[in-house]
């Protein structure tokens, strides 16, 4: 006893009692990039080279907006700059300070509009960008149905396919990112319902839309049930259980990059109203209680310069948001994933669904509806047509207290998005 | 009369059956907690390609890769450090406060005093989600934001009610007489409790000393929250691993468990003594 009092004494005399010091380095504070390999490489390669030195935290959504709104109340502040998708940035206009006096050359005009987050202000710069993809282990492309191209599927084709893999090996191999930390609702809200609805919104609960579930309860059949554990479909890849599987490209590089020549990348099926799919943008902001503006726009401004978002690139396999000359010797990943991506957005069916955009802080909820949805139908078994009705209830209150007018692929509206 | 069963079961084989299930139960509660930590640990030392492998082989090949990794991740010794002596801190802070407050409890009556129970749970009823906003903004304005100091406070009030309720049983266990006895001899009040209740209770108090470092050390949106350049190693590793490929997952979970699980190993004797089980 004696022993461990004298030893605690003596650690608490070794306390200095630690007064904040006063670092020069500049604060940014992500919610992208945060698994520790892409964190590291943030660091070392692509921040590095920022005069003064950056402190790169990878945060999860809550603390990092409680810390944000820490500061702003405060009326001061550590945090140099933010990063985060559109709609982590979408509600905190007040506390944003105006970009506008960076160079944005070579960046396309629609994502720059976005970062306008509704005012007449440039209050994010486009960071950078990715979507999901379909990934297949090379062994399950002999399954191929007759006729399918692999970079022209639709729906029925790709059901058809995991239902001969799951046939000719005797256990379902499609996989799908439903665990607790995957992004299932983006499939819902930009790919699936899209698809054969032409919206994420309005026709929530139209006939298209029950058509749509009909479709991923007959892929469910063929799906994993391991699924509902999945959050990163790398890893059911690369263990084998999962032969196709459907995330984002983040999600999936692990994959690629340890085993190159076992995979393929391939654009997300088609259905009716054509191949939806969801780009995904990040942006860059400084908040207005930032300890040292200048730095903070330098450092947005580094952030941009082409071989950043190279390194960018390499670092998360978030995509540049100008056009760069890639250097040849990219990851496997990217290798990949570039002509997937590109096959994808350039199809003459190409119907790009916007993540959500106006909700503010409601986008967890709105994100929810669509899990719920998912959750009652397929997992549930409860009929369909009931549960649209009650979520699109839901969905529809949700829209009119966030005000929220639609985005593509919804038609514009004039007030809140309406729900047929 | 009665006649006696034909296969009398004889108090040997009784006897024999219940050192079974002891064994047994010993067994399974033991492999119940080596288990996770022999995988964790397994697959820590295993390469990145092997953990996700199957079938696995039991024996990890020792590839220290994945723990090389977190070595040399930037920042994490500074965390580690950061985190021991918020640790340390919550621990004085929590028993320095608790153990007074439990031993009133226990041998005091005054008005209030249910009340004072009831408030000091209390202070776990709000989650921290809910406070961590408004306690951040008081911090940055008072100026003890990202500082350990700030932060153990925070988890000293997390784990003063585990130190008040432990100590006050435990003063309660030990006889007043014996208090009594001292003052007859001579003692203060004071030098009584010193002297005589003091290293009696001395187990028990080391082991809701623990609590309250273990309490500070798994502690994780306070301390996202509320330190920037002096992360704690929870809030630096946790938010990063749910995220990362397996073979981090564990690699980083053997880095946080180890420190942990030594500290424990260290002050075990106090920890059992709590149990009832003789200082050894």
């Amino acid at each position: 006893m004696k022993r461990i009092l004298t030893l605690t004494a003596l650690m608490a005399a070794a306390l200095p009692l630690i007064p904040a010091a006063a670092q020069a380095e500049a604060l940014f504070w992500s919610t992208q990039a945060k698994p520790v390999e892409e964190s590291q490489a943030m660091r070392e390669q692509v921040l590095a080279g920022f005069a003064g030195g950056v402190d790169y935290q990878g945060m999860d959504n809550g603390p990092w907006l409680t810390r944000i709104q820490a500061e702003l109340q405060a009326g001061n502040g550590s945090i140099a700059v933010l990063g985060g998708l559109h709609g982590d940035l979408t509600g905190l206009e007040d506390g944003l300070m105006d970009l506008s006096t960076i160079d944005t050359s070579g960046i396309g005009e629609a994502m720059l509009a976005l970062g306008a987050l509704g005012t007449d202000q440039q209050l994010y710069l486009p960071w950078m960008q990715a979507t999901y993809l379909m990934a297949a282990n090379r062994e399950a492309l002999q399954y191929l149905p007759a006729g399918a191209d692999l970079n022209a599927l639709t729906y029925d084709q790709l059901i058809a396919w995991a239902a001969a893999v799951h046939e000719a090996t005797g256990t379902p191999r499609f996989g799908f990112p439903a665990g607790p930390q995957g992004l299932r609702h983006r499939f819902f809200q930009g790919f699936l319902l899209p698809a054969y609805t032409g919206s994420t919104v309005t026709e929530f609960r139209s006939a298209d839309a029950v058509e749509a579930w009909g479709v991923f309860g007959d892929l469910w059949a063929h799906t994993t049930p391991a699924s509902t554990n999945y959050s990163f479909m790398q890893e059911p890849l690369l263990t084998g259980d999962v032969w196709i599987a459907f995330d984002h490209v983040a999600r999936l590089a692990d994959a690629f990059n340890q085993r190159p020549d076992d995979f393929v990348a391939f654009p997300a099926p088609a259905g009716p109203k054509g191949r939806a799919y969801m780009p995904v943008l990040a942006g860059l902001a400084v908040m207005k209680t930032a300890p040292d503006a200048a730095q903070s726009m330098a450092l947005v401004e580094y952030m941009l310069r082409p071989e950043t978002q190279i390194a960018t690139l390499r670092a998360t396999n978030f995509f540049p948001v100008k056009a760069v000359d890639m250097p040849a010797d990219m990851p496997a990943s990217v290798q990949a994933f570039a002509p997937a991506i590109a096959t994808m957005t350039g199809a003459a069916d190409a119907l790009p669904a916007l993540l959500p955009m106006g909700l503010g802080d409601k986008g967890g909820q709105f994100s929810q509806i669509y899990t719920d949805t998912f959750e009652q139908i397929i997992l549930a078994g409860r009929p369909v047509q009931d549960v649209l009705d009650a979520q699109a209830e839901v969905l529809r209150a949700l829209m009119v207290e966030a005000g929220a007018p639609c985005w593509a692929p919804d038609a514009p509206s004039d007030g809140p998005c309406p729900v047929n | 009369m009665t006649q006696a069963p034909d296969n009398p079961i004889s108090h040997d084989a009784v006897r024999r059956a219940g050192r079974w299930v002891f064994a047994t139960g010993v067994t399974v509660l033991v492999l119940w907690v080596l288990v996770p930590i022999w995988l964790l640990l397994a697959n820590a030392l295993s390469a990145p390609a092997e953990v996700t492998s199957f079938p696995r082989s039991w024996i990890p090949a020792f590839d220290t890769a994945s723990l090389a990794f977190f070595f040399g991740y930037g920042g994490v010794l500074d965390a580690l450090w950061n985190s021991v002596q918020v640790a340390v801190v919550t621990m004085i802070l929590a028993i320095g406060l608790g153990a007074p407050a439990g031993y009133a409890l226990s041998r005091f009556d005054f008005p209030g005093k249910e009340a004072f129970r009831f408030l000091v749970i209390m202070t776990r009823a709000f989650p921290l989600p809910l406070l961590a906003l408004p306690l951040a903004v008081m911090f940055i304005r008072t100026g003890i934001d990202d500082t350990i100091i700030g932060l153990a406070l925070v988890h000293a009030t997390l784990a003063l009610p585990f130190a008040v309720l432990i100590t006050f049983s435990l003063f309660s266990g030990i006889p007043v007489e014996l208090e009594e006895a001292a003052w007859t001899l001579g003692c203060t009040r004071f030098q009584a409790v010193t002297k005589v209740v003091l290293p009696l209770a001395a187990p028990g108090i080391a082991a809701s000393a623990v609590f309250a470092f273990v309490i500070s050390w798994n502690e994780v949106f306070a301390a996202a929250v509320l330190t920037i350049q002096n992360r704690t190693l929870t809030a630096f590793l946790l938010q990063s691993l749910d995220v990362s490929p397996l073979h981090l997952k564990f690699a980083g979970g053997a880095v946080l468990v180890i420190p942990a699980l030594l500290f424990i190993f260290a002050v075990r004797k106090y920890l059992f003594a709590m149990w009832g089980i003789a200082n050894r």
